[in-house]
């Protein structure tokens, strides 16, 4: 039986990883974009893309655009595995298999 | 563990990320065909007021130049995001709507203000269209272009209308283009 990743399953967290989950494999979202897109802010978006980070989760890319400095975060391999089982088990639970 | 309702919630959140992330990428590489677009049939209405002679040779380069920006500006996009936007499909689909366009003017025996008219609402259509798919900004610039070009034909007198089209499909497509990467 399918555990839901508690990594994951923090609702921020699960839209930052919804949304690179939905980039093809290597695209990543800048900062700025993931920010807007998940309505959070600066250091509450942050310290969530850390945790995913340390898990293995995501890559974070810090680079200058010109003179001014861009964070891209990247879904991981492993990342996608684990955003996928854990659609996979949310699917299961309103299925009626857990719960 | 969660409930059923949760687990619902929880992909309904996952699918509204997704369809957002999906619109604003549309935007954002839209705005930027629309900005190039703007520019390029505001200076194609400026160049036909001021030299009406040659406006067929002006519009014909206005097209090859935006049919080299789109091939542009989605090879810059794929190295960004790796994500396709402009291919072949595209561009037959582009070339549909161009030749059809050609052909209601040929047939229909448009006048050249006719036709300044013809173009932009014809284009504005299927930006319309769009709306239904990839978001209301489409259907409030293609809609606000076709009113203020109907306007045009009916108010604005003589080669001024060039001038007019110049403004309300240069401008407001630069405009609608700057607009769609706020929104």
């Amino acid at each position: 039986m399918a555990e839901l990743d508690d990594i994951i399953h923090q609702p921020l967290r699960l839209k930052i990883m919804a949304a690179l989950n939905a980039l093809p494999q290597s695209a990543g979202l800048e900062f700025s974009r993931l920010k807007k897109l998940t309505g959070a802010t600066d250091g509450n978006l942050g310290a969530h893309i850390e945790t995913l980070a340390k898990a293995g989760y995501v890559s974070v890319d810090k680079a200058f655009v010109g003179k001014k400095p861009q964070t891209t975060v990247t879904a991981t391999a492993a990342g996608r595995g684990a955003f996928a089982r854990h659609v996979a088990t949310l699917q299961e639970i309103i299925a009626g298999k857990q719960g | 563990m969660i409930d059923s309702k949760q687990a619902t919630e929880a992909l309904a959140d996952i699918d509204d990320t997704v369809r957002r992330l999906r619109q604003s990428l549309i935007y954002r590489f839209t705005s930027t065909i629309m900005l190039m677009w703007g520019v390029l049939v505001l200076a194609g209405n400026i160049a036909g007021w001021l030299w009406p002679r040659y406006g067929l040779y002006f519009w014909i380069a206005v097209y090859v130049l935006a049919t080299a920006g789109l091939f542009a500006i989605s090879a810059r996009n794929y190295a960004q995001s790796r994500i396709r936007t402009f291919d072949r499909r595209y561009m037959l689909t582009f070339l549909f709507i161009i030749s059809f366009g050609i052909f209601c003017c040929v047939f229909g025996q448009f006048s050249p203000r006719q036709q300044s008219t013809f173009w932009p609402v014809y284009i504005m259509l299927f930006y319309m269209i769009a709306g239904a798919w990839f978001g209301y900004a489409f259907i409030v610039i293609g809609a606000s272009i076709i009113a203020l070009t109907l306007f045009g034909y009916v108010y604005i007198p003589g080669p001024t209308f060039l001038l007019w089209m110049a403004v309300v499909n240069g401008g407001g497509l630069f405009v609608g283009g700057l607009w769609m990467r706020r929104v």
